[in-house]
């Protein structure tokens, strides 16, 4: 009985220990942003500010250039989810039920992108986007990304564990396979299209190199581009690109938070394949 | 019903892919019009020192990050899989957290965290070791950025494996523990051959990410101090957007032989571990 106590407060003690170490980083990101100039390092070293300030916080939500940045990559999140949920169900749709000609071939061409290399389409797509005119638009930030192998695998691993049953029986009333697509498997796909939505707006959210290569125009900075290039931007001013992350990575959380158990369900869905 | 997906495809990643290996045999100029050079930038990038030194960073900070990685990640499963529910709901969260925070935040706190006055040196302090300047030393700045990258990466990695650890019948275990197996035994004798599989995986996927990372690096020391933490991608892209002639051909070339040298070492890490007896869970 006794050892049993005790190797609960044991565990009990170490999800303590374990969770701080792992949120410590970011717990000092929020902190720093309460700090003021010369107070972010300071020798001696100090954990808490003096004072908790919020100037920092304050004066970058009131930033002109952040809060541009925050709404354009916020805009930009929400259409690249979107659109690219719409394109890589579709194909996964086609590929889970659909029998047309060459349907091996263009299954090895849709999947085989999710083993090459970033860099080595990356420095071609840049020259093939210029060609196309489309850098500092929002379009190039968004379409190049949108269609993705893997997603439409897993999206397809899912629909290929539905019952056939109900859509043979749509067909038998006349149903043709869009209205089966639009009609039976969208409204069923919420879980999964959570998982890879989360994925495809955090992939956008926090896309830095490809935004620091095709951007220039001030209007259509984002977010981790005015992140990245801060201190080169208005020297090291600590405490204020503290707070911004903080500010920053506020969506991105909110978004595990509210989803979590779709998220650790969509671990073990992608573990089965 | 594919043709938006093919397009697209087509477009942004295959065309680029073809176009990348067509330029790589031409010298691009913007004077004079392109001329074919056969496989000269080929030889080039593999005389350069550069190259196969950025190689050999991208094999050092994958060697940094992806066991120890691999390591966390399987004691936090085993250790969350012994948890109750609420307890392990709270851990999987938690673990998960980083996963979603940006490199380039991540880069930025990291870089505050390394400062001379930081939070890292204090607690170096406190073992009475330093001040280290971290990000300036070439021994020390790439095990620096693989902190940051262990940070950011063993979220997920740790619940794949708590997923398998869950799949393994509890029966295997009942039926050791009678037997009078250890927590050792259990481990070497049943856990991790079960595991074989998801093991294998996630060693050739963060294998092959880690040898890409750029972020980090690009962010945090720009490949300094003296080419320390000049990653390939890092290279390979500093190299294109150099605007000394012949820089566009050199980095395409680079890129794909990058390509060849993952797709090598990922083939001999499959093989390699793949050439004992798998066993199917």
């Amino acid at each position: 009985m006794t050892l049993r106590v005790f190797q609960r407060s044991a565990s009990a003690v170490l999800v303590v220990l374990i969770s701080a170490s792992i949120l410590f980083p970011l717990a000092w990101m929020a902190i720093a942003g309460f700090k003021g100039r010369t107070e972010v390092l300071r020798s001696p070293f100090q954990f808490f500010p003096d004072m908790w300030r919020f100037d920092n916080y304050v004066n970058i939500a009131r930033d002109p250039e952040f809060v541009r940045a925050m709404g354009v990559t916020f805009a930009g999140a929400l259409i690249f989810t979107a659109l690219s949920l719409a394109v890589n169900s579709l194909a996964a749709y086609a590929f889970a039920r659909l029998e047309f000609r060459g349907k091996r071939m263009w299954w090895v061409y849709c999947v085989m992108p999710m083993f090459i290399p970033m860099m080595a389409i990356m420095l071609t797509s840049f020259m093939v986007v210029t060609k196309l005119n489309m850098l500092n638009t929002l379009a190039v930030l968004i379409i190049p990304g949108v269609a993705s192998g893997a997603q439409m695998f897993f999206l397809r691993q899912y629909y290929l564990n539905f019952p056939v049953a109900v859509e043979e029986a749509a067909m038998i009333d006349g149903a043709s396979r869009w209205q089966i697509f639009l009609r039976l498997f969208l409204p069923q796909s919420a879980a999964p299209f959570v998982v890879v939505g989360i994925a495809s707006y955090l992939a956008y959210w926090n896309a830095y190199v490809w935004p620091i290569l095709t951007i220039t125009d001030p209007n259509l900075t984002q977010i981790m581009q005015f992140l990245g290039n801060f201190r080169s931007a208005r020297g090291n001013d600590w405490g204020m690109l503290m707070a911004g992350s903080t500010l920053a990575s506020l969506p991105t959380i909110l978004l595990l938070l509210i989803f979590q158990r779709f998220i650790v369900n969509g671990v073990r869905i992608s573990g089965m394949k | 019903m594919i043709a938006p997906m093919v397009i697209l495809l087509g477009i942004f990643v295959m065309w680029p892919l073809v176009y990348s290996v067509y330029l790589s045999t031409y010298e691009i100029n913007f004077y004079k019009g392109s001329t074919f050079v056969g496989a000269q930038f080929y030889r080039y990038v593999l005389e350069s020192s550069d190259f196969w030194h950025s190689i050999i960073v991208g094999l050092y900070y994958a060697v940094l990050t992806v066991p120890a990685m691999i390591v966390i990640a399987l004691l936090l499963a085993t250790f969350i899989k012994s948890l109750g529910k609420r307890a392990a709901g709270w851990m999987k969260t938690t673990v998960y957290l980083p996963t979603v925070v940006s490199t380039v935040v991540a880069s930025v706190l990291f870089l505050l965290m390394y400062q001379d006055e930081g939070v890292a040196n204090w607690l170096f302090n406190l073992l009475s070791v330093g001040p280290v300047n971290w990000l300036n030393d070439s021994q020390l700045a790439l095990p620096a950025i693989a902190v940051p990258g262990i940070w950011l990466g063993f979220g997920i990695t740790t619940l794949i494996l708590l997923a398998a650890l869950l799949d393994i019948p509890e029966s295997y275990y009942e039926q050791a523990a009678l037997d009078g197996a250890n927590y050792f035994q259990r481990l070497f004798r049943i856990t991790l051959p079960l595991l074989k599989n998801v093991l294998l995986y996630l060693f050739v996927t963060g294998f092959t990410l880690a040898i890409q990372m750029i972020d980090l690096a690009l962010i945090m020391t720009n490949g300094g101090p003296s080419e320390a933490t000049n990653t390939p991608n890092l290279y390979i892209f500093n190299t294109f957007r150099d605007v000394t002639p012949y820089a566009t051909s050199y980095s395409l070339t680079a890129a794909l032989l990058l390509f060849v040298v993952i797709g090598a070492i990922s083939a001999v890490v499959f093989r390699l571990v793949r050439s004992e007896k798998a066993i199917d869970g």
